[in-house]
């Protein structure tokens, strides 16, 4: 259905305009906080409230769109369906509630950084970069045009490393160069295999929007030939290393843990996971018969990436280069959803982008409260005993870490499910040995996760107070609940909402999964 | 069958579970306002199970007099997967939440005044409570999805509990601080002992995961009446694919890790380190009763899937044989190995934990083995499926009242060890006329209720013509009544090993007093009346799904009974005869001779399985995660040295080309002309 106003441009758009006013208002941290909080609020809520009235399973269109045909491109339009809902939300509420935690953690930090001798730019262009590059992620949930998507993307690598090299830590200089570098190689192998669709297709449409509802276009190629072939490639190593699979994972734990704690919290669960979705969203429509011959490696390289990432999560001392770590291995778990080409798999794996979301969000923030009240402290080897002084902040690292395994009544048990009964359709019942193996693999692989998380919440939260943390004068007690905290612990608990509200989620993404993996016979 | 089942809305039925959910809720919220009295937590978390209690005492009445309660929401849940929101009530879920509710009230009255005081008593109360939700969800769940998530609940309940006391001072701990085993420590901290209890249940919980999946896309339900109806044609499926074994364990992978069944027990040994009261809740009277529940549900179901493919598919039919082989195999095992265990522990909690897995392992071993009934037909499995439960409420009852008891010993004793303990029936006569009777319950003394339950399991294993596991079970019934009574007596009549310091101990407060001695009292008064018992138990099973046969639980007394009782009685009089008129001194002795110095370490290192388990492997991943560390290291270095490397070689070696002397250029220009016009004359050539 069209929606009767422009929702989803104004969504954008309104960000990107409070983004200015920041610019104006240099010092005042709170009031660009709470106007960038409102508009970047309002997708998810009105995706939330879509959701409800069941219109989101036909899709909800902007009636606005800009058209390009006669430049070949297509029209750029904006829309949300049930694939692209979990996405739309993760990215509102974490980047919404985010904006409201920096007010808190920006002021300290660049409070610090002056101590320290150096000039970051204020508050205000923070603010300003923050809300582009929440609005760009935005813009490429909603696009259902391939140029569209990728100028969403080049938006929101500029802001976010601009944003790396303003505020980061440790080699921020360098490692900002890294990440803009890797990510932009990414970007142009995705581009050029999209100029080989575009130019054949004669438009970069691959959602096509008619009064019929949403459908995807057919590819204008021979399929299997060699150039369509590369093509493919090109794309899938190019959101691979925007997701950070196994391979080309290595920008990730100095881009994630030297970020700005809150931009972590955005780049980690929202950024990358994005190209898990454009992998469903675009990739497969793209060239379905390509993921149909390459899904056995593909769901290989999942289960790799998930055990890889968690095995060298657990050696970490450093805590966000953990939670860094821990995201390549989320990562595993979307690829392995959608390689496994079914309606569950990949409908898994679009949940499990709204489960990280929350958890991943959580558990950055987690470590901002420590970066933030205990001077900086990121080393693990200094933690422990923490939950005596911060059993709230515990208690959301509990929600974080189980919104990650999976486990109720987080949400992240719905996603695990349906990857399960993914996995389970593509190979179970084919042979004895095929499912001994599946069933070992999937132990290991879930397996290895729980323990990075739980043995991860050991190491910081129990036992006695380490000596570090002891000098600094921490001490059993029940911690104030600001409102830096507050946020921590709502979308923790958002997370337990969306595991209860769960229906109208799932309802939406059941016949938009289906969609895609129609394509794939 | 179905026509029976009386579906009324979801509403009261399904507040059973709800109730507690809601009081958890509320605890929450409480401590989130800043609510600090530690009497509204406690008190709160009463009442709340209170009301289950209710509940479930009136559904208890309603099946008697209608037979079994269907509670569903008019909405499905979750269109996708099919799941719905409802609370099935037949025999099994009715008698489980009575079990549960009951006893989660009385231990959650005897909690109020055992954790008076302590600094986490909010944290204790809500966790509390949202496990006593999350286990009546377990076992009144219409369907596996929300069983699960009661499963998993328990599950998180069970790992907060366990850490209770996460800052890890050493007279929480478990196991003699310093010792080890191959090299490995033996002693685990609550906060350690949280993380291998959640672990180790996680793994179970994946493969039953897979399970659920199997099902579902077989089925296009997780539906456990709908399941059952269905299960010859999944089964038969599934047997002509050669899967069926594999798919039947892995989906039963879940309850052997709760259950603590071998190879899964060693986590349930070092969960003592949680509150005591939390030890006679989850780790003895329920949650751990949720595996055998997981049986007592599905053996019948895939019973009735084997039964139906009788003569029609034998590779069905021999598949299903195989895994109740293998499952009542399992359990006879776990039974006898952690009897042995027991024999020589001496930290009250932790022989109390062995025999948990011990019996755990019978309940097993009755309701698998009804399964093998196969050729008795329903009569059969109604038998062995009556004997598992039997077993599962009798345990109940009186391992809560010794694990109570103990909580109160380990506070007057301020330790955990038996070895200062002793000659505690001068002190305080009704907690050692309360333990007797437990005591003497566990070690299957007639008329107590634990006699009846444990013949009946062990008739089964015997009609079921399964040998070895007969006589594992019949070597442990022994061995249980040894350490049950080494036990008793060495705490309450025995001059302690190591003399008490401080004040001089005194029967337990009221509050604490009255649950354990009417949890002792009950154990007796189900035995007496066990013609009532097995009565209402038997007409629980018979109305049970898949199970369609009534039977009589009285036991006739035979041979095997005989021979059982008279090695009970046998094995008591030896250990009486060791440490009263010969007053032999184990300590000297294992400190003295060789061969029992082999024979208690093995024991009492647990037959050195925890050490292996960390050597393999913990070691292994470790290993592996240091291989991969190594590895990442890799990575990291040929993208952002080596490949950056050869850039910088790549152009300090083009900029080389670049001198800025004039006649160099025209050296070059001359010498690449001459090259093209090569190339264009041999083109044209």
């Amino acid at each position: 259905m069209e929606a009767g106003f422009p929702i989803w441009w104004l969504s954008v758009i309104l960000p990107v305009l409070v983004g200015f006013i920041a610019l104006t208002q240099r010092e005042n941290a709170k009031l660009n906080a709470w106007l960038s909080a409102i508009t970047l609020l309002l997708s998810g809520v009105a995706t939330f409230a879509y959701l409800l009235a069941g219109s989101i399973k036909e899709g909800v269109v902007d009636p606005y769109k800009i058209d390009l045909s006669s430049h070949g491109i297509g029209e750029f339009r904006m829309m949300v369906d049930g694939l692209s809902a979990p996405v739309v939300i993760g990215i509102s509420i974490v980047t919404g509630l985010v904006a409201l935690y920096s007010i808190k953690y920006m002021t300290t930090r660049i409070a610090e950084m002056r101590h320290e001798g150096e000039s970051p730019p204020g508050i205000g262009s923070y603010f300003f970069l923050y809300d582009l590059f929440a609005a760009s992620m935005l813009g490429m949930a909603l696009a259902t045009n391939l140029i569209e998507f990728f100028i969403f993307l080049e938006l929101s690598l500029v802001s976010s490393f601009l944003l790396i090299a303003y505020y980061g830590y440790g080699d921020r200089r360098k490692i900002s160069l890294l990440y803009f570098i890797w990510t932009h190689v990414a970007g142009a192998l995705f581009l050029v295999g999209v100029l080989y669709y575009g130019i054949n297709a004669g438009s970069f449409d691959v959602v096509k929007i008619s009064q019929a509802g949403i459908a995807y276009a057919a590819p204008a190629y021979t399929v299997l030939a060699t150039g369509a072939k590369i093509a493919a490639a090109l794309v899938i190593i190019g959101l691979f290393i925007k997701m950070a699979v196994f391979g080309v994972h290595m920008w990730l734990p100095y881009a994630h843990a030297e970020a700005p704690t809150p931009i972590s919290a955005l780049l980690s669960p929202n950024l990358i996971g994005i190209a898990g979705y454009a992998l469903a969203r675009f990739a497969i429509p793209l060239f379905p018969d390509v993921f149909v011959e390459a899904r056995d490696f593909l769901v290989i390289l999942g289960l790799v990436t998930i055990i890889y990432g968690g095995l060298v999560a657990l050696r970490q001392t450093d805590f966000k280069r953990l939670l860094a770590y821990s995201s390549v291995s989320q990562m595993g778990y979307l690829l392995l959803g959608i390689a496994t080409l079914t309606s569950y798999g990949i409908g898994g794996a679009m949940l499990h982008y709204l489960s990280h979301a929350f958890g991943k969000a959580v558990l950055f923030m987690t470590a901002g409260v420590f970066i933030t009240e205990l001077h900086g402290l990121r080393d693990i080897t200094k933690m422990g005993g923490l939950a005596r002084a911060y059993p709230l902040t515990a208690a959301a690292a509990l929600l974080g870490f189980m919104h990650l395994v999976g486990m109720p009544p987080a949400l992240g048990m719905w996603s695990e499910v349906l990857i399960t009964i993914g996995v389970v359709k593509t190979y179970a019942t084919s042979s004895y040995g095929l499912f001994i193996l599946l069933v070992a693999a999937l132990i290991v692989a879930f397996g290895i996760s729980a323990a990075y998380a739980f043995i991860t919440m050991r190491r910081i939260f129990y036992g006695q107070f380490k000596e570090y943390v002891k000098n600094m004068g921490v001490k059993p007690g029940i911690e104030v609940l600001d409102g830096f905290k507050a946020i921590v612990l709502l979308i923790a608990i958002i997370g337990v909402f969306y595991f209860v509200a769960i229906s109208p989620v799932m309802d939406s993404l059941k016949p938009a999964s289906e969609m895609i993996a129609a394509l794939l016979r | 069958m179905e026509a029976s089942v009386a579906v009324t809305g979801l509403i009261p039925w399904s507040l059973i579970w709800m109730f507690p959910y809601l009081g958890a809720l509320i605890l929450a919220l409480l401590y989130l306002a800043g609510v600090k009295n530690e009497k509204i937590y406690g008190w709160g978390s009463v009442l709340s199970i209170a009301v289950s209690a209710i509940i479930a005492t009136m559904a208890a009445q309603k099946f008697y007099a209608e037979g079994p309660i269907y509670s569903l929401s008019t909405t499905t849940w979750v269109p996708w997967l099919n799941i719905t929101l409802g609370t099935y009530l037949d025999g099994l879920g009715v008698i489980m939440s009575l079990v549960v509710s009951w006893l989660s009230l009385l231990i959650a009255i005897y909690s109020v005044k055992y954790m008076e005081g302590d600094w986490g008593v909010q944290r204790y109360f809500f966790f509390f409570t949202f496990f006593v939700a999350s286990m009546l969800l377990l076992v009144t769940a219409d369907n596996l999805v929300l069983m699960f998530i009661g499963w998993e609940g328990t599950g998180l309940a069970s790992y907060a509990l366990i850490g209770h006391w996460y800052t890890d001072e050493e007279e929480y701990w478990v196991g003699v601080p310093g010792r080890k085993a191959l090299g490995q420590p033996m002693y685990f901290e609550p906060s350690h002992s949280g993380v291998r209890a959640i672990l180790f249940t996680r793994i179970g919980d994946i493969g039953l995961l897979i399970g659920m999946a199997v099902l579902f896309l077989l089925t296009g339900t997780f539906n456990i009446p709908e399941l059952a109806a269905s299960a010859s044609s999944w089964m038969g499926y599934l047997a002509t694919k050669g899967i069926l074994v594999p798919v039947l364990v892995t989906f039963s992978l879940g309850a052997l890790a709760k259950s603590a069944q071998f190879p899964f027990h060693e986590w349930l040994v070092t969960a003592m380190t949680g509150p005591t009261p939390v030890s006679a809740l989850i780790h003895a009277a329920t949650m751990v009763k949720a595996g055998v529940y997981f049986m007592l549900r599905f053996v019948p179901i895939f019973f009735a899937g084997a039964y139906a493919l009788l003569g029609a598919n034998p590779a069905a039919v021999e598949a299903a044989k195989e895994y109740f082989l293998l499952m009542a195999g399992l359990g006879a095992v776990t039974a006898f190995m952690m009897a042995t265990m027991a024999l020589v522990s001496n930290e009250l909690k932790l022989i109390l934990a062995y025999s948990t897995a011990s019996q755990l392992g019978y309940m097993f071993l009755g309701a698998a083995a009804a399964g093998l009934l196969l050729d008795k037909g329903y009569e059969g499995l109604a038998l062995g499926i009556s004997a598992g439960l039997s077993h599962l409420v009798s345990h109940a009852v009186f391992k809560a009242a010794l694990f109570l008891i103990a909580g109160w010993l380990i506070h007057v004793a301020h330790s955990r060890f038996i070895d200062p303990m002793g000659k505690y029936a001068k002190y305080m006569k009704i907690t050692a006329i309360a333990i007797w009777l437990a005591g003497l319950s566990l070690m299957g003394i007639p008329p107590l209720s634990g006699f009846f339950s444990k013949e009946l399991v062990l008739k089964t294993a015997e009609e079921a013509g399964f040998g070895w596991g007969y006589t594992l079970g019949v070597v442990t019934a022994a061995l249980t009544a040894a350490y049950t009574f080494r036990m008793v007596l060495r705490v309450f009549h025995l001059e302690p090993y190591e003399k008490h310091e401080g004040h001089e101990p005194h029967e337990a407060p009221g509050l604490m007093l009255w649950p354990y001695t009417i949890l002792a009292v009950t154990s007796l008064i189900l035995g007496l009346y066990w013609t009532g018992t097995g009565g209402a138990i038997a007409k629980a099973i018979g109305e049970t799904l898949s199970v369609e046969e009534s039977i009589q639980l009285s036991l006739h007394i035979t041979t095997g009974v005989l021979t059982v009782l008279s090695l009970v009685f046998a094995s008591i009089i030896i250990v009486w005869a060791l440490y009263v008129p010969l007053k032999v001194d184990f300590r000297r002795l294992i400190a003295e001779a060789g061969w029992a110095r082999i024979l208690h370490d093995f024991l009492y290192d647990r037959w050195y399985i925890n050490s292996i388990y960390y050597i393999v492997i913990v070691g292994g991943f470790s290993a592996l995660a240091y291989l991969l560390g190594v590895v990442d290291f890799g990575i990291d270095m040929l993208y952002h040295y080596a490949i950056p490397v050869l850039f910088i070689l790549g152009a300090s070696a083009l900029r080389a080309l670049h001198r800025g002397k004039t006649n160099y250029y025209m050296m070059l220009y001359v010498y690449f002309a001459a090259l093209i016009l090569l190339f264009v004359y041999l083109a044209w050539g």
